[in-house]
């Protein structure tokens, strides 16, 4: 009965601070934080994805069924991870992969169109940039379902890499229509990727498909999808170590606490 | 002073911005000269069709509207040279192509000895594969093209280059015919459907960070959060409302639909569809008609002063009719014989000495005085190597060549 009591007596003080008005902290400073973060963390998840999944997030012949749907996920999961954390823990806000999405989408779509169709006159149905927005929903959901980052990681993991592949397999898929072009049948995709000349990426350097435990009953996507969420899950524990670990901890030194 | 941090600040980024210049080559001067040299040779490399007439570098250049095309033909053959620290001394895979600064220019049609061959071949020391590449223009503007042997493991090769002049025609398209027999646009097919439906998935992105950063507070919630436990939503203090909840299910439904929706659609308006295609494969071999001659280099020397190379070489004629040097080719030099055929775009003269005859069955040395700026341009002059030799290939009038590759001595 007491503890009762004194968990109402905590939670109306902590409702009477989550309400309480401050005098020189107002709406301007969340927007300017949301604004001004914007930028870290579309740079932060940019980088990440061209570090890791570089070529395969670029090109429509590079977008294949095997590798593009092991590394991407993978590669995009990282930093939405620390993000998910970092805003959970800080607003229980479940928006930090969503937040990721759409901040790399305006980096990434802005990047293709100013740097890749302006500058270097590159078809932007060639270079288009993959969308991570679908898969950050879900995830961002299932944080706020189960409030738990080791079950987030699993199932939102998982459920990412699926819905994230989907997501974007819609917009390749006109491009894996038949073509017949130098006495061969190709896709519109490998006829893109001969047509228009990448001087310093020649064809030996595309990696796709590679390997050799690759299709299991002749279905290589699905044994990529399977591989792929494994990996993304492997991805968001590492989002949460630079969150924890680089973020969260070297602040907690630094600032006292509540 | 503010203003005078300004001026200061204006000026120097008009001065910045004033003194660069422009900006342009392929990086090929960044290769080693033995790298360009010692790998793969060039012959007979033409580029035919188009309009020839003086360009801004007041030589003959090409000129072609957008979507023309040209052809560029020759041989490309990966020299005994090959050094054994570039793909463990054994190159095995390859890809023959063009270098431009970026697609200025489209590639429309490739052949290797004869057999149509978009992507890589498969290549061996000593292989020769006659190409017959066919580009089309595509953007506006004066570009260098060049084409390329790429090796696995060494890096990609030029070939000699061109000016070609893209002007522009309205209306410019790539057309391109799929099986089922429609014609699209290569340049943008399906390019509203992409960027509509990846804006689409934006725009739900957007809703639900609207829908948190506007409806609550977020720096302020800190105080709060900070002494409840992590894994809680704080719905008993307000944090996160049932209301929150519905309407994150809303949320979710909504992107599922457009995903699921959108994943049947594709499977309906395009049934047929293939994985991106892989073609590798061994070109037939190619073997020179005619009874190939045999070169020995004995010296060369460098003229830095009037860059000059001057090479003398015991040349072979092991067949029964006589040979003229039509031409010595290195990397993306070319000198021309004027007694066998005039030096054409961008090609310099070559003069040899006792005269380029070479009788049947007969050796003769002969002397190379080869002349070109750019042997210190294209940095082509191994000086700072550890490998002091020049490489290349001694074309002759039947259309055979041999390789030659002779000691460079310097002067100090």
């Amino acid at each position: 009965m007491a503890s009762t009591t004194g968990s109402t007596t905590k939670d109306a003080e902590l409702r009477e601070l989550l309400h309480r008005n401050y005098k020189y902290i107002d709406w301007k400073w969340n927007a300017v934080f949301w604004i001004t973060a914007a930028f870290v963390v579309g740079a932060a998840g940019d980088i990440t994805k061209l570090l890791f999944a570089g070529d395969w997030d670029f090109w429509t012949d590079w977008k294949d069924r095997q590798w593009w749907p092991i590394i991407t996920p993978f590669a995009i999961i990282i930093i939405g991870s620390a993000l998910q954390y970092i805003q959970w823990l800080a607003w229980r806000f479940p928006t930090g992969m969503v937040y990721t999405a759409v901040c790399m989408w305006v980096f990434a779509t802005f990047g293709r169109w100013v740097q890749w169709g302006a500058f270097l006159d590159y078809p932007l149905n060639f270079v288009w940039p993959m969308t991570m927005v679908s898969a950050a929903v879900v995830a961002d959901w299932t944080l706020l379902k189960t409030k738990s980052f080791v079950l987030t990681s699993i199932l939102g993991g998982m459920a990412f890499t699926i819905v994230w592949w989907m997501s974007n397999y819609v917009m390749i898929a006109p491009y894996l229509q038949p073509a017949l072009w130098m006495d061969r049948v190709l896709t519109v995709a490998d006829v893109q990727g001969i047509e228009y000349v990448r001087s310093q990426t020649p064809e030996y350097l595309r990696i796709v498909e590679h390997g050799s435990l690759r299709t299991f009953l002749g279905e290589t996507t699905y044994v990529a999808l399977a591989f792929g969420g494994v990996l993304s899950i492997a991805g968001y524990w590492i989002g949460q170590f630079i969150a924890r670990a680089l973020a969260i901890w070297p602040i907690g030194r630094f600032m006292k606490k509540w | 002073m503010r203003r005078r941090i300004v001026v200061a600040l204006t000026l120097g980024v008009v001065l910045l911005v004033a003194s660069a210049p422009a900006a342009s080559a392929h990086g090929e001067r960044a290769q080693e000269a033995f790298l360009k040299m010692r790998t793969v040779g060039w012959v007979n490399v033409e580029f035919t069709g188009g309009e020839v007439r003086q360009g801004e570098s007041g030589a003959d250049e090409i000129f072609i509207g957008q979507g023309e095309e040209i052809t560029i033909t020759g041989i490309t053959t990966l020299l005994s040279t090959w050094p054994g620290t570039l793909g463990g001394g054994n190159p095995n895979t390859g890809f023959i192509s063009v270098i431009a600064p970026g697609p200025v220019v489209t590639i429309e049609e490739k052949t290797v000895n004869g057999v149509s061959a978009p992507h890589r071949i498969s290549i061996e020391k000593g292989g020769i594969y006659e190409f017959d590449m066919t580009i089309a223009g595509r953007t506006p503007g004066r570009w260098h093209v060049h084409p390329s042997f790429s090796v696995k493991g060494a890096g990609t090769l030029l070939g000699p280059g061109r000016w070609i002049n893209v002007e522009p025609v309205d209306g410019y398209t790539n057309p391109l015919t799929l099986a089922s027999g429609e014609v699209i646009n290569l340049e943008n097919y399906q390019l509203s459907f992409v960027w509509i439906y990846s804006l689409l998935t934006f725009f739900i992105g957007m809703g639900w960070m609207f829908y948190w950063t506007l409806r609550k507070r977020t720096v302020q919630n800190l105080a709060v959060t900070s002494q409840i436990p992590l894994n809680t939503d704080g719905m008993s203090v307000g944090l996160i409302l049932k209301e929150d909840h519905r309407n994150m299910n809303w949320f979710l439904i909504v992107t599922l639909a457009l995903t699921v929706g959108m994943f049947i659609y594709q499977a309906v308006a395009w049934p047929d569809k293939l994985p991106q295609q892989v073609i590798e494969f061994a070109p037939p071999a190619f073997e020179q008609a005619g009874a190939v001659p045999v070169a020995i280099g004995i010296q060369a020397a460098y003229d830095a002063n009037t860059t000059t190379v001057t090479m003398e070489a015991e040349v072979t004629n092991t067949g029964n009719r006589d040979l003229v040097l039509a031409e010595f080719t290195t990397s993306t030099l070319t000198f021309a014989n004027s007694e066998v055929e005039p030096a054409t775009l961008e090609e310099a003269e070559l003069v040899v000495a006792p005269g380029g005859t070479v009788g049947a069955g007969e050796t003769v040395t002969l002397r190379l005085t080869l002349a070109d700026p750019r042997w210190e341009g294209d940095k082509l002059i191994p000086t700072t190597e550890s490998q002091l030799e020049i490489v290349g290939l001694l074309v002759f009038d039947d259309g055979t060549f041999a390789e030659v590759h002779a000691p460079l001595k310097l002067e100090f």
